[in-house]
């Protein structure tokens, strides 16, 4: 089953530096094209587990694999290639460099991974904003900067997508829009995800809803979307 | 000798205006020459100078010619100017030293003002001094000359064998057919060389035969000269022989005079169309391209003199200093074609006129 | 390939999007190449100028024989022509004649003759050597001929041919320009003749100024130099050629030494700036670059990017500079001469000349100090945890560390140490270290002092319950002091220079103006049109005006130079009427002297200027020896005066001492005192029509004064331009980092906005805020400058120049500065805001960069 499995924790310990324990001992494997949402409460440690699994923070104890590779975020160098290649990430804030445009944010992880740029255009077309390519995005309502963050997470065809509240920034009617549009387009790339969410409508579009709580992570409602 | 002359032609068409006081020279009239003041300085003429040529002879080494001349040209600075540097008078020191071993002439030139004992040229007796050059008359008649450049030292000693030659009228000698271009003019031929010339650092004693010229003068050349050829030979017979012409710039001769002694002192003296000089062979320069007749037939009245030189190459270019570029050789001399004497050769005004 | 597009669209991006920030650093780093490089320049060409004009006077001399006094007796010269060590010896007359035609202008009007003997300068000095006209080869004899350098021809607007007027003395000579000097140095103002002629027609029969000596070969030349200061009397110098270049560096070098400092004070400046744009806009960009480094760029990456950028920005600022610094010392050599009116180099106007070395040094020194900003905020951005960093707000986190006072307590606590030290090779070194390391001392202060002092007016105004918005302003300076206090840096560091310069400048200024009225106690001076030594007005001359009718008292002044140290320039030895029981009657005189019963009547008393004390020992109470007799003579120091004029140093004489010791009765200068009721004009009337009434000058204090204010506002009109561009930069850094948070904080608007606050208010905060930090930084900047400018009176200016002043700080003046900079910075810190202000307030709110 290791060869199938896109991510896989072995024990995973972390305290804070002021001393507090937030994971401990987590264990978990992710299947290969595997879509779950990470729920709990706040200060469980949801986005630490996300920062370790980017390799942005170092287990205190445990191994995390990625795609039969171990990640030693002791070597930065390292995990910043694995991260550069095999994830795609998504944050709460869009973070999109302002001065660039859209196309160029986009085509952003091509660049570092050495990938021809015309799947960037192709990428800004699947996520609905063809013809915007040349906009800066201080033009962009937050949606829409969603949408240029997922497609420059999408656009390098990474194995894993990380997304640590996609819609905390956005209004209902957006968020579920670009949920389905996450959704819909990891699954076209035949990418693996984990959403990290407050939001039970967000955690309801993945495969299934794991809960992060002290004693580790234990699915919620196995949910089968179709 | 009279290389200077071109220099003081310059110099006197430059001087024409706001002087102050300007010098009054002495005119040059006839008169007897007084010894021994007239071997001394005459500071009141425009130019003087005394000029000693000959050959000398060194053990195991072919013969050399050298030229040692001091001239004491007077300025047109103002004669009121109290400041001892006022340059007045002036020293000019031009030596030459002609080795066939070396090919060309060595040379070197030296000038100063008077004053400050460093350099001057006494009345009464000849002694002139230019620095650690001089040239000197002793009690005694033997004149001693040094002279140094930057690749020879003549260190000579002069002992006269015959009494002075006064050429011309008595000392007098006309220049141009003008009454006032002449000077008082005597020379000392056949005078007995001894001492040391010093090459790379190594004296070599010699001995020799050499010729002094002494002339002073306040108007010498015609405006219309061009230069002068002008020789004095030591015959090997105990006679001297000098002889020169004026050429004026369509090349024909000014104005000529020769005076030939036998040894027992008779003067004969040759007027300006009894003496002819004619060019054998030609030489020219590679240094400043001039032609040179190095080889010359001299006539006068019914004789004839053929020079030749100890070697081509004895031009001296004093551009730098003087502006003059003249030709100033030891020759060999043939009377009728019989070897005769030895003597030295002076050949001015080809530079320009003849290198165009 | 694909990250150079990268490197490319990040760079452009970002430039585009911050020109003004850009426009800053590149106008910061070009500021302060520009001013380093001309400075240099300027100084490297005069300098060279100045020594290479004065080689080919020199020419190929192996000595140089002087004496102690301007000139000597020409018997010296056939001693040494026929010493048997020396192969020639070249004697020289200097003479300084005064052009008649150029009188106008005070300075700068003499030409400097030199006499020379033709026949044997040309083999010692043959750059001397006139080249007369075509046929007229003699004229380098004549007694009426002069030469002129071709800048003396420029200068004096003459062609070869042309008559030429000189005035010596009370005497005009006219002269035949005959020819040039075509070896002259270019710019060098000379004019060669014969020495005979120039004895003679500047009446100095009889006088030699030196003579230079070519040795044998093979003569050693220590040995022979001991051995003729043995057989020479005391009064002559011989001098190694080599020594007098030394002199020369000697005599300009403080001068060109400050000046130099002054350059590295601007690139200082500059590099302040540069570093503070660079921190601030790597800082803004943090977040961006976390976000790269989750995207998958490396550490080594984002350094190298920013490297890059900070490189280019480095190349273009510093190619800027150069061309900007170029210009600026052409036009300065142009206008100012090569001593930027500094009065060192009278003779030469240089023309300026490219120096690819210094042009290469500086481009590197510009671009390294870019790149050193860029680093460490680059080092910082690279190392920072991505995670942490991509959240807004940590910049302050990264900027902690600024917050430690211990580092910039060192600085000033060393800076105070060093001001206790002594000068190094006559060079206020450790004053100049001392100013530099309070200027960084007060700059790594700026973070926590801010803090300090922000966070106690929030607590005291919290108390005092003031408006919300007073409040929410020190909210802001208490809590995120850091950045704030960078971007104060720039102003702190031109504003304390400017400052400091201020205050010594005025204090300078000030007592040059007591100095010169207690100087010039006379009411009419009157001198011969040149000051030549040994010339002036005879005795004969000297009854003529003191029986002129109307004049209540007369002091008769003489004056010349003389060498005391062969290595030093000359010092001025002033002799005229002294009051000896109260010198400070006729001298500015410092505390330091002695009653007029504590001289012994076997000295003769001296009062010397505090160079003299400096330079020679000349301490008060010292018995000392002065070249000015054979016979043997004790002086002593009765008293030191200050002295702004010379700064080589000048002694004081009673006239009547210098008459008997030396038998010469020529004075220089004139003072006249009018009796009540008699007009300045009618004496100088009576006085013109004297015989050699044409010859006179007559200068009244108040013009003295006037010219002396105006030559030392000209030497210190560079001074006054770099500061202004330096406070410029300072401002334009504030505006650049106040519109760089400003942009930062559109959210923080926007949420104001959307709680009530009106746009206007937001203005008025951020004025306010703007006021308060430059109001701040001008009070520390007031204290670091008014440090500074004490380092620079008490102990630069009396270390290079020899010379003290009191203190006097133009209050009125740095009130005014620090008005002006308070508005410029609240107003520039409003316009900054504008921009963020105006936008979307809905979107300021949900955006975050």
């Amino acid at each position: 089953m290791k060869n199938t499995a896109t991510l896989e924790l072995r024990g995973i310990s972390k305290a804070y530096a002021n001393g507090k324990q937030v994971l401990s001992d987590l264990s978990y494997t992710l299947a290969a094209g595997e879509y779950v949402a990470i729920m709990g409460e706040s200060g469980v440690g949801k986005s630490t587990l996300l920062n370790l699994i980017a390799g942005l923070d170092t287990p205190d104890t445990g191994e995390i694999w990625v795609d039969g590779v171990a990640l030693s975020a002791k070597d930065d160098e390292a995990a910043t290639s694995l991260r550069r290649r095999h994830f795609g990430f998504v944050f709460q804030a869009f973070h999109v460099l302002p001065h660039l445009t859209l196309l160029q944010n986009v085509a952003l992880p091509l660049l570092l991974n050495d990938l021809p740029l015309d799947r960037a255009q192709q990428m800004l077309v699947a996520v609905g904003l063809q013809g915007r390519e040349q906009d800066f995005p201080r033009h962009l309502s937050g949606g829409e900067l969603q949408r240029v963050a997922i497609a420059r997470a999408l656009v390098h065809r990474p194995r894993l997508i990380l997304a640590d509240e996609p819609t905390g920034n956005l209004d209902p009617d957006t968020a579920q829009e670009i949920l389905q549009l996450m959704r819909s387009e990891i699954k076209a790339n035949g990418a693996a995800g984990i959403i990290v969410t407050h939001s039970q409508a967000a955690a309801a579009t993945a495969d299934r809803i794991l809960l992060l709580s002290k004693t580790g992570l234990q699915p919620l409602i196995s949910h089968q979307h179709v | 000798m009279y290389k200077l002359v071109s220099l003081l032609f310059l110099w006197l068409t430059s001087l024409g205006m706001l002087v102050a006081a300007p010098p009054v020279y002495t005119p040059v009239t006839p008169r007897a020459l007084v010894f021994p003041e007239d071997l001394g300085a005459h500071e009141n003429f425009r130019i003087e100078w005394w000029y000693v040529t000959g050959w000398l002879e060194a053990p195991d080494q072919q013969p050399l010619g050298f030229q040692v001349t001091f001239f004491r040209p007077t300025t047109e600075h103002a004669e009121d100017n109290p400041s001892r540097f006022a340059p007045k008078r002036l020293i000019i020191g031009h030596a030459a030293l002609s080795d066939p071993a070396v090919g060309k002439l060595l040379h070197a030139e030296k000038s100063a003002r008077e004053g400050f004992g460093l350099a001057y040229a006494k009345a009464g007796n000849s002694a002139v001094k230019l620095d650690d050059w001089y040239f000197i008359r002793e009690a005694d008649g033997r004149y001693r000359t040094y002279a140094a450049g930057d690749n020879f030292v003549l260190e000579l000693s002069f002992t006269p064998t015959q009494p002075l030659m006064l050429q011309d009228l008595d000392g007098f000698s006309r220049k141009g057919p003008k009454s006032e271009q002449a000077s008082y003019y005597y020379s000392e031929p056949h005078l007995q060389v001894s001492g040391t010339v010093t090459r790379d650092n190594r004296a070599i004693p010699v001995k020799g035969s050499a010729w002094l010229d002494h002339e002073w003068s306040s108007e010498y050349l015609d405006p219309n000269a061009e230069g002068w050829d002008w020789t004095g030979i030591n015959l090997d017979d105990g006679s001297a022989l000098m002889a020169f012409q004026i050429r004026g710039k369509d090349g024909k001769k000014i104005w000529a005079y020769a005076g030939l002694r036998d040894p027992s002192g008779r003067m004969t003296i040759f007027q300006p169309d009894e003496v002819s000089f004619h060019p054998v062979r030609t030489w020219r320069s590679p240094h400043t391209d001039a032609v040179y007749p190095v080889v010359m037939r001299i006539k006068t009245r019914d004789i004839e003199w053929k020079l030749e030189p100890l070697l081509d190459d004895q031009e001296l270019d004093a551009r730098q200093s003087t502006g003059a570029v003249y030709w100033e050789g030891a020759v060999t001399v043939t009377r009728d074609g019989q070897p005769a004497g030895r003597g030295y050769l002076e050949l001015t005004g080809y530079d320009k006129a003849l290198s165009m | 390939m694909n990250h150079s597009l990268l490197s490319r669209w990040l760079l452009l991006g970002e430039w585009q999007a911050h020109r003004l920030q850009i426009v800053v650093a590149l106008i910061a780093i070009a500021l302060g190449i520009a001013m380093g490089f001309s400075i240099h320049l300027i100084n490297t060409t005069a300098v060279n100028e100045f020594s290479a004009a004065v080689k080919s006077l020199s020419g190929q001399s192996d000595f140089q024989v002087r004496a102690t006094q301007p000139t000597f007796d020409e018997m010296l010269y056939p001693v040494l022509a026929q010493h048997e060590s020396v192969a020639v010896a070249s004697p020289m007359l200097e003479i300084q004649a005064a052009i008649p035609a150029k009188l106008e202008d005070d300075r700068n009007n003499t030409l400097k003759i030199l006499g020379i003997d033709v026949y044997r300068a040309i083999t010692i000095t043959p750059d001397l050597v006139g080249v007369p006209a075509e046929g007229r080869a003699f004229d380098m004899l004549s007694d009426d001929a002069i030469f002129l350098s071709p800048a003396a021809m420029e200068w004096l607007e003459v062609e070869q041919g042309d008559k030429l007027s000189l005035r010596l003395g009370t005497q005009t000579v006219t002269l035949r320009v005959a020819g040039g000097l075509v070896r002259a140095h270019a710019g060098q103002r000379i004019a060669v003749m014969d020495i005979g002629a120039a004895q003679w027609r500047f009446d100095h029969v009889g006088l030699l100024s030196r003579i230079d000596l070519k040795l044998k070969q093979g003569v050693n030349h220590p040995a022979f130099k001991a051995a003729l200061e043995e057989e020479l009397p005391a009064q002559y110098l011989v001098t190694e050629t080599v020594d007098q270049e030394r002199r020369i560096h000697n005599m300009s070098r403080a001068y060109r030494i400050n000046l130099n400092v002054l350059a590295l004070v601007a690139l200082f400046t500059g590099t302040f700036l540069v570093l503070s744009t660079q921190v601030l806009s790597t800082l803004r960009r943090r977040p961006h670059f976390a976000l790269l480094r989750v995207l998958g760029l490396t550490r080594n990456q984002i350094l190298l990017q920013i490297l890059r950028e900070g490189s280019l920005i480095g190349i273009v600022g510093s190619l800027l500079g150069l061309g900007l610094g170029y210009a600026f010392a052409a036009t300065a050599l142009h206008v100012y001469g090569g001593d930027l009116g500094g009065g060192f180099f009278p003779e030469i106007k240089p023309a300026i000349q490219l120096r690819p070395l210094a042009a290469l040094l500086f481009f590197v020194l510009g671009v390294s100090v870019t790149m050193l900003g860029s680093l460490m905020p680059a080092w910082e951005a690279a190392q920072a945890h991505p995670a942490s960093a991509l959240k807004s707000g940590s910049e302050e986190t990264a900027l902690a560390k600024l917050r430690t006072p211990w580092p910039a307590l060192i600085c000033l606590l060393l800076a105070a140490i060093l001001t206790q030290l002594p000068p190094v090779v006559e060079l206020p070194l450790f004053g100049y270290f001392a100013v530099a390391l309070l200027l960084i001392g007060g700059i790594a202060w700026m973070p926590s002092l801010t803090a300090l002092f922000f966070s106690g007016l929030f607590r005291i105004f919290n108390r005092l319950t003031a408006g919300a918005l007073t409040t929410l302003v020190l909210a802001r300076l208490a809590n995120a002091p850091q950045q704030a206090a960078i971007a104060l840096g720039g102003v702190l560091v031109s504003f304390s220079l400017m400052v400091a310069m201020a205050i010594m400048v005025a204090s300078f200024r000030i007592s040059v103006e007591d100095w010169l009225t207690h100087i010039l106690p006379a009411d009419i001076y009157v001198r011969t049109v040149v000051r030549q030594d040994a010339l002036g007005f005879t005795p004969q001359e000297q009854q003529a005006i003191a029986a002129t009718a109307g004049i209540e008292r007369i002091d008769f002044i003489r004056s010349l130079q003389i060498t005391l140290d062969s290595a030093r320039p000359t010092v001025t030895l002033i002799a005229r009427p002294i009051d000896q029981a109260d010198p400070g009657h006729t001298l500015p005189m410092t505390d330091n002297a002695l009653s007029p019963t504590e001289i012994p009547l076997d000295a003769i008393p001296i009062w010397v200027s505090e160079a003299m004390v400096d330079l020679y020992d000349y301490q008060v109470g010292k018995r000392v020896a002065l070249p000015l007799s054979e016979a043997q003579q004790d002086y002593i120091v009765a008293g030191v005066w200050r002295d702004y004029g010379r700064q080589f140093g000048a002694i004081q004489m009673q006239l009547s001492d210098y008459q008997k010791l030396t038998g010469e009765w020529h004075v220089n200068e004139t003072a006249l005192w009018l009796q009540a009721g008699v007009a300045p004009e009618e004496i100088i009337a009576a006085l013109k029509a004297l015989p050699f009434g044409e010859s006179l000058t007559f200068w009244q204090p108040n013009a003295i004064r006037a010219i002396s204010l105006k030559i030392f506002d000209r030497s210190f009109a560079v001074t006054y331009l770099l500061e202004l561009i330096a406070v410029g930069v300072g401002l334009l850094g504030v505006a650049a980092s106040f519109s760089a948070q400003a942009l930062r904080r559109v959210k923080e608007f926007g949420m104001l906005r959307h709680i009530g606050v009106t746009r206007g208010q937001i203005y008025r905060m951020l004025a306010l805020e703007g006021g308060l930090l430059a109001g701040f930084g001008i009070i520390i900047g007031f204290l670091l400058g008014g440090s500074i400018s004490l380092i620079l009176i008490f102990i630069v200016n009396p270390q290079s120049f020899h010379w003290t002043m009191e203190l006097h700080p133009p209050w009125q003046w740095l009130l005014i500065m620090a008005l002006t900079m308070l508005m410029a910075a609240a107003v520039t810190a409003l316009l900054a805001g504008r921009r963020a202000v105006s936008g979307n307030v809905i979107r300021a709110v949900k955006e975050d960069w």
